[in-house]
């Protein structure tokens, strides 16, 4: 375990995450288990978000999002690194000096069932972090928990049923509610509408941008849906196998994407016009998904980009090298326009140059 | 004989607050090979549609009626015993909810291994191997080594491969997908569609795909039905749904869509809130929140009939066709001009 270095928070940022890593170890034998690995989930990521901001997280699946929003929310403690929220170090923060934390961010599950006490009833699911924190009577908190209700598209008549009594796009939305019960400063929300259909979806995501424009409310946005990630972001960031490929403000990353990874992610987005959609060409990923046990040498990307360079990219880590404007990109080879073609792609020009012969820039946090 | 034929399918639920009626009326029919996307309204019935096909509800509380015709066999009228054999071997389901349909205390490993046996006399080694084979398949890396793990040691996406991975093993004829990639990046999406696709080749097998993910259903189905409370609005032709949309409903799920190509600060939502199946609408289901509006529709269920111009074509909604055809025509000049 590393010494955790308390970040410090620089003016209106709300959430500052410095070098954070959480390996989980691997373990075999039941009686006197020995570690034998450890999964990387994430390894050595720095960001932050300022108050009222929006940052989208895309990523492969298994590429340690959650694991982040989990470590982000203190549900999970981190390897190393550390973690500030409005000012404060939480990074070592004890169960009962983060309760009143608690009630400021939030989480959004992934997994809407899981997260969900199967013996309660939903208006008492929806309820209980109201009562926990003690925000109101019993007839307050019933009435609030019906606004919520309805707020996320639910009928009053839904207060009396057990989550297994819902479709899966009501118990997400169930998930949401609960979220916002207690008027958190920051919501994580980890595929908060992946169940939705595209009409009900609209309607959270607008409810979202309608409490950040009259609270401030700020989001950290998890989701596999580029369309909606583009929406509801100002910022987005792309990791790949534990670490930080590409950040850039919402405009430039889907307009001047840099890093490979995420080309390859902007092309494989289905189009909702079947003439149009059986054109589209996708950049495909060669090779096996890497594992985070045995990540590839530098580049972690190296083995399946398809601008790969050997004794470059499998040598040396490319640092998050800045393009301007916050825009920063860790790839040596990074792509010189938008959009290109497969083959395009393939022939990488000369590596970028050194950063410091670049327009001088902060690295975030 | 259609490979699946399913005939006025009907499901409520009975809850301390009445009788929700999940699914009214549904029917439609698939052939081998083919591929019938299922969209529509969260909490329409489409994952009750297809749970009650595989007999999968709660029977406590549950009453079905109509068919489902399975080879030309009611799947409804099958003894528990036959049901068995024909589900996860002849038909198998991905569920929507990874974590609750996987067995938390059970490797991944076990739980494919025994998919395999239930339906197959083969030895503990072949059924481990196949498991792992259909592991690769749908991108999950190191699988040897990470068989032996328990799915909360798996990431969403990956849980959700594994119920892939499970309902490929005995390459079934009718491959029921629920919500199959919701948690899954856009490039494993495509890999795992390309997986489907292929046993589609390998094996003559059909699709029911559910999705909210219009997409993909625009890239991936052959027919696509459209749900709204409990009912069918809209069945047609992929290509006809996507050019000449019918219904109201239809045509505002196509106009919430958030596109890479456009740039709205609100999306466009479908006013008003979805309907309580306790106490639905009269008339069109839709009504309280169609912009069309008219007075039948407040009194009169419109019928699922074909249009004039396609017999394959069918819709339920009482506005006259020609109304209809302007709607979806500026519909899509808006989307396309979006599209630039
Ligand atoms: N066991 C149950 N008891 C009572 N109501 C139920 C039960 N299961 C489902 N329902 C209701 O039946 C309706 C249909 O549910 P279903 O799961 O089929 O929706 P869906 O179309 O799959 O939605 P989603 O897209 O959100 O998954 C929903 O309104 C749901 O609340
Ligand atoms: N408790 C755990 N024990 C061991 N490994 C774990 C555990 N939780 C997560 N992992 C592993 O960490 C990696 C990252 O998982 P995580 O859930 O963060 O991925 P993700 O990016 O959220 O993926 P998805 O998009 O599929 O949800 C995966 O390889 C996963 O198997
Ligand atoms: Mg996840
Ligand atoms: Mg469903």
């Amino acid at each position: 375990m590393e010494a955790a270095q308390a970040p410090e928070a620089r003016g209106d940022e709300l959430l500052v995450v410095n070098d954070v890593k959480k390996y989980f170890p691997i373990t075999r034998g039941i009686i006197f288990q020995k570690q034998i690995g450890s999964v990387q989930a994430v390894d050595g990521v720095s960001f932050s978000v300022k108050k009222g901001e929006t940052l989208g997280i895309v990523g492969e699946s298994g590429c340690g999002k959650s694991t982040l929003a989990r470590c982000i929310v203190k549900l999970l403690d981190t390897t190393g690194g550390g973690i500030s929220f409005d000012g404060r170090d939480i990074t070592k923060l004890s169960r009962t000096a983060m309760r009143p934390i608690r009630r400021e961010m939030t989480m959004i599950f992934q997994d809407p069932y899981a997260s969900l006490n199967p013996r309660k009833r939903v208006g008492f699911i929806i309820g209980e972090p109201l009562e926990v924190h003690n925000l109101g009577s019993s007839s307050e908190i019933k009435m609030r928990v019906q606004e919520l209700l309805e707020v996320v598209g639910l009928n009053p008549e839904h207060y009396n049923r057990f989550p297994h009594e819902f479709s899966g796009g009501q118990r997400q939305r169930i998930g949401v509610a609960r979220a916002l019960a207690v008027n958190p400063k920051l919501i994580v929300c980890d595929e908060p509408v992946s169940a939705l259909d595209v009409s009900v979806q609209a309607q959270i995501l607008n409810l979202l941008k309608d409490l950040q424009d009259d609270f401030g409310l700020t989001y950290i946005f998890i989701a596999h849906d580029l369309n909606v990630v583009r929406h509801i972001s100002d910022r987005v960031l792309v990791m790949y196998l534990g670490k930080v490929v590409e950040i850039a403000s919402r405009d430039l990353l889907y307009a001047e994407p840099k890093h490979p990874y995420t080309g390859a992610l902007l092309s494989a987005v289905p189009i909702a016009n079947p003439a149009l959609g059986r054109k589209r060409e996708p950049i495909v990923l060669e090779g096996d998904v890497p594992s985070p046990v045995n990540p590839p040498s530098a580049c972690h990307f190296h083995p399946r980009c398809p601008r790969f360079v050997q004794g470059h990219c499998d040598v040396e880590e490319p640092p998050l090298y800045p393009f301007g404007n916050g825009h920063v990109a860790a790839c040596h080879y990074p792509l010189e326009r938008w959009p290109m073609s497969a083959d395009e792609i393939r022939r990488a020009s000369s590596p970028v140059q050194s950063p410091s012969s670049q327009s001088r820039e902060e690295l975030p946090a | 004989m259609a490979l699946l034929e399913v005939k006025d399918l009907r499901t409520s639920f009975h809850t301390e607050d009445g009788i929700v009626g999940a699914v009214d009326g549904v029917s439609f029919s698939l052939e081998k090979g083919e591929t019938l996307g299922i969209v529509g309204e969260s909490g329409s019935g489409k994952s009750v549609t297809c749970l009650t096909i595989m007999g999968l509800n709660a029977k406590r509380n549950t009453v079905s009626s109509g068919e489902a015709l399975w080879k030309g066999k009611n799947l409804l009228d099958m003894k528990p015993r036959e049901l068995r054999d024909v589900r996860g071997n002849e038909i198998s389901m991905i569920f929507q909810d990874p974590m609750t349909s996987l067995n938390p205390v059970q490797t991944i490993g076990n739980q494919l291994i025994e998919a395999v046996q239930l339906h197959r006399d083969v030895s503990q080694r072949v059924a481990r191997a196949r498991a792992v084979e259909l592991l690769k398949a749908v991108g999950i890396p190191r699988a040897e080594g990470r068989i032996d793990d328990y799915p909360h040691q798996f990431s969403g996406g990956m849980r959700q491969r594994v119920m892939i991975a499970m309902a490929l093993i005995n390459d079934p004829d009718l491959l029921i997908a629920d919500e199959p990639t919701t948690a899954l990046d856009v490039t494993t999406q495509a890999q795992i569609i390309n997986l489907m696709k292929r046993l589609q080749e390998d094996f003559g097998s059909a699709i029911i795909f559910i999705t909210h993910d219009l997409g993909v259903v625009a890239e991936t189905a052959d027919d696509v039905l459209v749900m709204y409370a409990a009912r069918v609005v809209e069945h047609a032709d992929v290509d006809q749904l996507f050019g000449r949309p019918q219904h109201p409903y239809t045509w505002g799920l196509m106009g919430s869509l958030p596109r890479l190509e456009t740039d709205l600060d609100r999306l466009i939502q479908i006013p008003g809130q979805p309907p309580s199946l306790l106490r639905p609408p009269a008339g069109c289901r839709f009504h309280p929140r169609c912009p069309h509006v008219m007075e039948v529709c407040k009194t009169t269920v419109p019928e699922l009939v074909p249009t004039q111009r396609d017999p394959e074509h069918l819709q339920a909604c009482h506005l006259d066709e020609e109304t209809k055809d302007r709607e979806a025509a500026k519909l899509l000049e808006a989307t396309m001009a979006k599209a630039g």
